[in-house]
């Protein structure tokens, strides 16, 4: 090969880098591009007009002028229905992760003491639901809670309650449905973990005087940390932004800031200020993202050094 | 064969009045009595009885699967005896579950908890039990210092070399003060040359806290350094307990015989049976055997000639001795540096192998492929086997 010919070469990207730049070209069309969108119409002010919201950047005297308009996020904090539905979020997403956690850790911890074969068919029972539409599956709690569903009939022809109880539409309706919508994610990064764990560190501890419990708080829990927070992570961090199940299932007082986005957003048609709530709950995920992080380069640290 | 309990006379029997003091402790520090572990109708533990003194190092012998990790998981309490008792120092603890036992042990490739550091490691035992922060450092440091690793106190399991790691182990299951120590396969994880030096540190410590020790190990040359006695298991039973040398040039069986070591076996039927001498004729050898003490058999019994091959001389010349010699050609030669060992075709055509020590320099090149020599040995340094 003549050496002009290998400069030409040289221009063209290698094979890594275009295998490398695959992903990154997906999340630039995919993700920065309609975040830096979002965040634009954040800054801009509703209009009656296609698209409905004034531009950022317009020309003066042929000089490009950008107007930043603070007065949406200054909207968003000053009104309380806001504020509000970020606390109640928030709260929704600590409690359900909480929840996940506590069911998941012992379901994660039984499935890694199952044998190969046994361990293989729960762990398809765990994924299984995931294979139909998430939509009919919170659907399905619609007909399970219901006033004449499947748990009012069954507690009625028992004779246990008079009259059916009101589930559905109620913040209980929406725990079940969050709960029960994202306990795999809590599950498989445990299960990950827990099956790693040697049991012969537990054979040691219960050797130098620990009884059961106490190994378990002592070797197991600490060891299934990273385990814990990815699973925390992969459940708080969606919930948050969760609408469809606080929309089937929940009240109307069930105050989530999905759903608040959504109003703004369809039925206000105020992309501003729908943007601006995006924003500030991508900021509010972000925290715990970093944390997350943080935590994995630290463990990380601990076992290169 | 059945597992005879081999017991040690007393020291009191051994040891006049007025000699050096005696440091055994008793004889029956820890008792298995009739020991059996079954799974799903497989034996693992085959009634097995023995006595251990006190500050002795016991090691069980075996290949892989011959039970020997199982009755060690029993004496920790991992596994529970399908029958039997084991008692340590007068107390029955086959029923204690493993946090209760006062017994420690140091695991194969360690188990260490990776998320503590080695100081936390050491101490972990100790904060079960309840001792003082104060007296728990202070412990700490002393099984640090012992095994010499107090300057990586600080560090996790992970920045440690295997041997470190070792020291570590030692240093955690040592922490309690047991009555008893048990080593799985302690030197496992470590190479060839890191692993002869550890055994001797390993010995030196038990022996100076004292402490009472069971070993399992598949390697012969392991437990022979570090163990006062052996017990060689097969099929969950003990085939032969004894002092490593008693082990090696008196083996029982034809199966102990060619586990420890390598040996020459020449099978054959006792031919003369007297009070001070017997001779057995194998048909690999041209000349009757004459083993000069008598042996518990008769005429005619079928029984094994075991010659370990360092007990054998190798000439060019005839012996002569009126017996125990044969002729044969040198087919193979290994070559150790400091020993050969030389694999001759005796004209019967048996393989007999015979260890020689390269005393002069250039000495194994006095023999060579192929070269007619003789091979002798002497009236009393083989072993006729019953069994």
């Amino acid at each position: 090969m003549s050496a002009r010919a290998r400069g030409w070469r040289r221009l063209l990207p290698s094979a890594r880098w275009g295998l490398i730049s695959i992903p990154y070209i997906w999340l630039l069309l995919f993700f920065a591009i309609p975040f830096l969108i979002a965040l634009k119409i954040s800054f801009a002010k509703a209009a009656i007009a296609m698209p409905p919201y004034t531009d950022v950047l317009y020309w003066v005297d042929g000089f490009p002028v950008v107007k930043l308009r603070g007065e949406n996020y200054l909207y968003l904090l000053g009104d309380s229905l806001y504020i509000n539905a970020y606390l109640s979020s928030l709260k929704i997403a600590v409690i359900s992760t909480t929840l996940c956690l506590l069911i998941g850790y012992p379901m994660a911890y039984a499935i890694s003491r199952l044998s190969p074969a046994a361990r293989n068919i729960a762990l398809l029972l765990v994924i299984l639901p995931s294979w139909t539409s998430f939509l009919i599956r919170i659907y399905a709690w619609v007909g399970i809670l219901k006033p004449n569903g499947l748990i009012n009939n069954f507690l009625l022809n028992l004779g246990v309650i008079d009259a059916p109880l009101k589930l559905l539409h109620t913040p209980i309706a929406v725990y079940i449905g969050i709960v029960y919508a994202y306990l795999p994610f809590m599950v498989l990064p445990l299960y990950t973990n827990l099956v790693k764990h040697d049991h012969r560190l537990l054979e040691a501890a219960s050797d130098l005087g620990a009884k059961p419990w106490q190994a378990f708080l002592k070797v197991t829990l600490p060891l299934s940390k990273a385990g814990i927070i990815a699973g925390c992570m992969l459940v708080a961090i969606p919930v948050v932004g969760e609408f469809v199940i606080p929309e089937m299932l929940g009240g109307p007082d069930t105050l989530m800031i999905g759903r608040v986005l959504w109003q703004e957003f369809f039925n206000n048609r105020d992309w501003p200020v729908a943007s601006a709530v995006a924003m500030i709950m991508l900021g509010l995920l972000i925290i715990p993202i970093m944390i997350f992080h943080r935590s994995q380069a630290k463990e990380m640290e601990g076992k290169l050094t | 064969m059945t597992s005879a309990i081999l017991s040690t006379p007393s020291p009191a029997a051994t040891s006049p009045p007025g000699a050096k003091p005696d440091k055994r402790g008793v004889d029956d520090y820890l008792v298995i009595d009739t020991v059996r572990k079954e799974f799903d109708g497989f034996v693992a533990v085959d009634d097995v009885s023995i006595k251990i003194r006190q500050g002795e190092i016991f090691a069980l012998l075996g290949a892989s699967g011959c039970g020997k990790s199982t009755l060690l998981r029993c004496l920790a309490g991992f596994e529970k005896p399908t029958s039997g008792r084991i008692v340590l120092a007068g107390a029955d603890v086959t029923d204690l579950p493993p946090y209760q036992r006062p017994i420690n042990m140091m695991f194969q490739s360690y188990a260490l908890f990776p998320h503590m550091t080695v100081e936390q490691n050491v101490a972990f035992g100790l904060k079960q039990d309840g001792v003082p922060k104060d007296a728990c450092q202070k412990r700490v440091d002393e099984m640090l210092g012992l095994v010499q690793m107090n300057k990586f106190a600080k560090r996790k399991p992970h920045q440690l070399s295997g041997g470190q790691q070792q020291r570590v182990a030692l240093a955690r299951s040592l922490a309690k003060s047991p009555k008893l120590l048990l080593l799985d396969e302690p030197m496992g994880a470590l190479d060839k040359k890191l692993r002869s030096q550890m055994q001797l540190e390993l010995v030196n410590i038990i022996e100076t806290l004292g402490v009472t020790c069971v070993m399992v190990t598949h390697d012969q040359e392991e437990a022979m350094t570090m163990a006062n006695r052996i017990a060689i298991m097969e099929a969950g039973r003990f085939r032969q307990i004894g002092s490593p040398d008693e082990i090696y040039e008196q083996p029982n069986s034809r199966y102990t015989a060619e586990f420890i070591g390598s040996v020459n076996l020449f099978e054959g039927k006792i031919d003369k049976d007297e009070k001070d001498y017997v001779t057995i004729a194998c048909p690999s050898l041209p000349d009757p055997i004459y083993v000069a003490h008598g042996v518990t058999g008769f005429t005619g019994m079928d029984v094994a000639f075991a010659l370990r091959p360092e007990k054998v001389q190798i000439s060019k010349d005839e012996p002569g001795e009126p017996h125990n010699k044969a002729h044969g050609i040198i087919e193979d030669i290994a070559y150790f540096g400091d020993h050969s060992v030389y694999h001759i075709r005796l004209d019967r055509g048996t393989k007999v192998m015979c260890n020689f020590v390269n005393q002069q320099r250039w000495a194994s090149e006095s023999f060579t492929w192929n070269d007619p020599v003789w091979i002798s040995w002497g009236d009393l340094e083989g072993v006729v086997l019953t069994s």
